[in-house]
């Protein structure tokens, strides 16, 4: 009854106890279920209650639930409920306990930042180095998200701060990434591994630059991080784009910053250029690697450091220790490239020796004789000096004696090393001075060449050119230089030119947009301010208006034209615009250039300036042409042959005097070809022009009107009659055109094309159809459409390429272009003249010619079709520029 | 923990090329031409507890390279400075290398001197005498070589870094001057972590 009554008071204060606390007083039996009655309170750290429900209770404190199987104690570190977790912990839960991603609840605090907890955990000695299933500690949680106080509590514990994870990732690494920056000197200052390399090889110093965390980037190269490659080979100063950032940010920190990035950039460059130069590296690795860290030396040399003051003082900075004092390293590099090249011409000389027989090979023999002395096994060489007199004087009684056959076996020898020398060492030679050339001119002002340079050019002149002449490629992936520096240039002129088109093409426009940051961008937002509005109905004028009011620089970042009243912009409208306004340019009510006698080319009006505006429209017409060949647009205008040669700065010569008067050219031939002496011409050094119907007397030289034209100064005469006619009469004009040109292209880079090809780069490749050309084709002077040597020419001319087409074109007709309505309408001096073969009697090696006045080819009559073949590609090939009057 | 610039130099013919691809590849090179200019290698050694890089030129000892191989002297910390037992000649432009040498790179390098082709002890033109004689007298650690049989090759590179780093202990040589050859790897780091390992053992106290 008592035991009743008892058991009733009991029941009866566990149901006030549980009706005024709101819950249950007592845990359920199974651990499923009390450990969901107790996870709320251990949520929200109810500690009492907690602890009150557990004192009597049976409950597995390490009981694992739910989907990731996790403790209580897993709840309350990841809460924070720190109360709780004393209470768990002081009732036996495992600190160490596992959650199914292996995760502890240190883990869980760490990763949550739960300070108190985390301490207590490490109290009831946790184990900060378990890690999760992905290879995580506490320490990378921390680092993870920059939890840099708790990292100071947990160091304390941590025997190895660097902790590796499934990657190979350590803190540090994991810190980097993220840029937290206190973490990472927290962790450095623990002693993490500055270098250490994760399982690609990256290092701490990668990710921050990978990742472009600057400031993070800058604490480790401050504590000494090294720039070292992943296993890939890639280096943080690889990852350019960051780190130009990282390191742009970090060299205007301070000067000592600045100074030791350059100069450790300069060492490593300085390794890198010796390996490039041993034969045995791979070149084109080596090769852009050097090139890739010499750019960004420069790149940051010119940056400078922090003050902007010092722009204009390149040499010294303040008081302190001169800024080209980060160049030093480099000069081992530059002397050894000196050295190497010295090495080179005594080689070049070596080769040129002459055979037996010239005084000045006898020395070289002897002195190869020394060197194989000191090369050779020790008793070959006396033996070979030794047997040369009395050999020498069996064989060759006429030679030196120094000279036998056996020492001249050996000097082939010698070339043929010689040579090896050369061709093994070209190329990289030549990208150390292109590296070289860059830190030159990187301190010098924008647009000189160093002197230094220059005089190095010079000095190895020979070598350099031997280079080219060998693999010409060298001139375009290597010597930038010449496009820089005219007067280097015009040394290496006549190898450029010999290179095909499409190679001269490229490296143009590869220099040209060098300058251009963005160049590659080519969807960039438009600002509506720098759309050029075009009114169609005076395109002329109001393109004018609106490329005066732009800037160059915009311009050449892009151009976007819109017409009044139209939705449409984008490629096409400025194709169209392009196109329109060039046809514009040469309409005649404007009088800025005028027809040539074919009627299809053009070239400025010497009188033009009855438009009192004219030079400003000429400049304008060379900003448009200028503009086009920039982006790369076709213009709709053909000029004459020696307006391309005034663009290109060419000397015009009396043939070109055809185009735009033939019936003259002609005469001026005859004038060449012919004895003048007795004819009586009464010729003088001057001539009478027509200026708006008065006639004048324009004296061709001072005092030209007193000099007689006479058979010794005719050539002269010619050529200054030509000029006049040609130039002088339009000089102002070509002027302003040129001026308006050279804003958008540097002279110095369309030097590398001749005028034919810069009528195909302004005016596009034309297609010629192959079978309108045939239909529209006359024969004379013995050919017929059936003759054999036709029927080859027209396979030939099927088999040809595009281009060779055009080449071909223009090499009768003086013109790519293909009049419209196609070959029915080509046009002579004198009206519509259709092509025309004419035949020419054969003898062996006799070129094709032709008569562009009346768009003659004279063929001769090839005995086969692959000499024809043969002669017609030379032809086209070597003779589109220089050939001779027929 | 440290990177080591190191020259092997000494006349043609000498064996050079083929000393520095046995210390590399453990092989002896066949059929080996003359090295045009220098030719580089690397190889990572420990030595005395501590992991050293070496950066090895090798330069071609024809003498029509000279002027360019000089160009590669400046900096280094060591070299090995070769010649042929079989070839007096080798032997007796040693002092013009010697002399290349010492005022070129510094006047602190560290020289070995090896006496390659060891195994053609029948054609022998210099004895063992007279070259340690001649090591003596001009300061030179002296090794006789094979770098067929690939005898002493790997010693005479590790006694050169081992001397080498014998004398940064010592001070004589300072690894922070430019042009010492010597670069620190992450050694520095090293020194910086030592006095942090005596404050985590405090810790540790505390913590137990």
């Amino acid at each position: 009854m008592e035991r009743a009554m008892e058991q009733l008071n009991v029941q009866l204060n566990r149901l006030t106890r549980s009706l005024r606390r709101a819950r249950t007083v007592e845990l359920p039996e199974d651990n499923e279920t009390a450990v969901y009655t107790l996870m709320p309170m251990v949520m929200a750290d109810q500690h009492r209650s907690v602890s009150e429900l557990l004192v009597n209770s049976k409950f597995d404190v390490n009981y694992a639930f739910g989907r990731v199987k996790r403790s209580l104690l897993h709840i309350a570190a990841n809460c924070g409920s720190v109360e709780c977790l004393v209470l768990l912990l002081k009732r036996g839960a495992n600190p160490n306990y596992q959650d199914i991603s292996g995760c502890t609840p240190l883990h869980l605090a760490a990763r949550n930042g739960q300070k108190k907890c985390m301490g207590k955990l490490l109290e009831y000695s946790a184990d900060v180095n378990i890690c999760n299933n992905e290879g995580l500690t506490a320490i990378h949680w921390l680092a993870v998200n920059g939890r840099t106080e708790l990292l100071h509590d947990l160091v304390q514990h941590v025997s190895n701060v660097d902790v590796e994870d499934a990657m190979g990732q350590t803190a540090l690494h994991v810190a980097c990434q993220n840029g937290h920056k206190t973490t990472v000197l927290c962790l450095l200052d623990s002693g993490a591994d500055i270098n250490r390399p994760n399982v690609s090889g990256a290092t701490p110093l990668y990710f921050a630059c990978s990742h472009g965390q600057r400031d993070t980037a800058q604490i480790l190269l401050s504590r000494g991080a090294k720039y070292l490659a992943d296993k890939n080979g890639v280096t943080p100063l690889d990852l350019c784009v960051q780190l130009r950032q990282v390191l742009e940010h970090l060299s205007q920190q301070s000067d000592s910053h600045y100074q030791r990035i350059l100069i450790s950039l300069a060492e490593v460059a300085t390794t890198n250029g010796h390996k490039l130069l041993s034969l045995s590296s791979s070149y084109e690795a080596q090769m852009k690697s050097l090139l890739r860290i010499v750019r960004i030396f420069c790149h940051v040399f010119r940056l400078g450091p922090s003050s902007p003051n010092n722009g204009n003082d390149m040499g010294y900075n303040g008081n302190k220790t001169p800024r080209s004092q980060v160049f030093k390293p480099l000069e081992l590099l530059w002397h050894s490239l000196d050295e190497w090249l010295v090495l080179i011409s005594t080689e070049l000389d070596r080769t040129r020796s002459d055979p037996p027989g010239s005084s000045p090979s006898s020395e070289i023999a002897s002195l190869l004789l020394k060197q194989r002395d000191a090369s050779l096994d020790q008793s070959a060489a006396p033996a070979a000096s030794c047997d040369s007199a009395p050999s020498s004087t069996d064989t060759a009684p006429k030679l030196p004696p120094a000279l036998d056959p056996q020492l001249v076996v050996m000097e082939a020898e010698a070339c043929v090393d010689g040579e090896d020398v050369i061709s093994m060492t070209a190329n990289r030679l030549s990208a150390v001075i292109q590296a070289f050339y860059m830190c030159c001119s990187c301190q010098m002002p924008q647009g000189m060449t160093s002197p230094r340079f220059i005089e190095f050019v010079c000095k190895h002149d020979e070598v350099l050119k031997c280079f080219v002449t060998r693999n010409p490629k060298i001139i375009f992936n290597h010597f930038h230089f010449l496009l820089e520096c005219p007067e280097l240039m015009s040394r290496f002129m006549h190898i450029i030119k010999g290179q095909p088109f499409k190679d001269r093409c490229e490296w143009f426009y590869e220099h040209l947009l060098a300058g251009q940051p963005d160049s590659d961008m080519v969807h960039r937002p438009v600002n509506e301010n720098d759309i050029l509005l075009i009114h169609r109905d005076s395109i002329f004028r109001s393109s004018c208006e609106m490329v005066s009011k732009s800037t160059n620089e915009k311009l050449k970042q892009g151009i976007a034209v819109r017409f009044h009243g139209e939705e449409g912009m984008g490629q096409g409208v400025v194709r169209e615009w392009f196109d329109i306004l060039s046809s514009e340019i040469v309409n005649p009510d404007y009088a800025l250039f005028t027809q040539s006698a074919d009627g299809t080319t053009f070239q400025p009006n010497s009188n033009s300036s009855v438009n009192p505006d004219h030079l400003n429209y000429f400049r304008f017409a060379g900003q448009v042409l200028g503009l086009a060949l920039y982006h790369r647009q076709l213009v709709n205008i053909y000029f004459t042959r020696s307006f391309y040669k005034h663009i290109l700065g060419i000397p015009v010569n009396y043939q070109d005097v055809s185009s735009i008067d033939p019936e003259y050219a002609k005469n001026l031939q005859w004038i060449l070809d012919n004895d003048i002496s007795d004819l009586g011409l009464e010729l003088s050094f001057s001539v009478e022009t027509d200026v708006f119907g008065a006639m004048e007397e324009v004296p061709l030289k001072p005092g030209g009107t007193a000099i007689l034209v006479t058979q010794d100064n005719k050539a002269e005469y010619v050529q200054l009659v030509t000029e006049l006619r040609m130039t002088r009469a339009i000089q102002p004009q070509i002027n302003a055109f040129l001026q308006g040109f050279h804003t958008f292209i540097p002279p110095s880079l369309i030097q590398l094309f001749d005028e034919y090809e810069l009528e195909l780069l302004l005016s596009g490749m034309p297609e010629i159809d192959v079978q309108d050309w045939y239909k529209n084709t006359e024969y004379t002077s013995g050919y017929d459409q059936h003759e054999p040597v036709i029927q080859w020419f027209w396979e030939v001319v099927h088999s040809l390429t595009q281009e060779e087409r055009v080449l071909l074109l223009q090499f009768v007709t003086g013109s790519s272009r293909v009049p419209h309505g196609g070959f029915a309408f080509l046009m002579g001096g004198g009206g519509l003249q259709k092509f025309t073969i004419a035949a020419v009697p054969y003898t062996s090696n006799l070129l094709p010619t032709s008569s562009t006045c009346i768009n003659m080819l004279k063929l001769p009559e090839y005995p086969s079709l692959d000499v024809l073949r043969d002669r017609l590609l030379v032809a086209l090939h070597c003779g589109s520029y220089g050939y001779t009057m027929a | 923990d440290f990177l080591f610039k190191f020259l092997v130099i000494g006349s043609a013919g000498a064996g050079k090329s083929c000393l520095l691809h046995q210390f590399i590849e453990n092989k002896f090179k066949q059929d080996s031409n003359h090295t045009i200019g220098v030719e580089f290698g690397s190889r990572v050694v420990n030595v005395g507890g501590k992991t050293v890089k070496l950066q090895i030129w090798d330069t071609a000892g024809q003498e029509r390279f000279r002027s360019v191989t000089r160009s590669y002297y400046r900096g280094a910390a060591g070299a090995l400075l070769v010649y042929d037992i079989t070839s007096r000649e080798t032997y007796n432009a040693l002092t013009n290398w010697l002399t290349d040498a010492r005022t070129l790179a510094s006047p602190n390098i560290v020289i070995i001197l090896c006496g390659n082709k060891k195994d053609l002890d029948a054609d022998r033109e210099v004895t063992f005498l007279e070259a340690s004689r001649f090591a003596q007298e001009n300061e030179l650690i002296f090794l006789e070589t094979s770098a067929l049989t690939g005898e002493n090759v790997e010693e005479g590179f590790l006694k050169c870094a081992r001397t080498i780093l014998n004398k940064i202990d010592s001070g004589e040589l300072d690894p922070e001057r430019m042009g010492s050859g010597i670069q620190y790897g992450d050694a520095s780091l090293r020194q910086l972590r030592q006095p942090r390992n005596t404050a985590t053992h405090n810790k540790q106290q505390c913590s137990c």
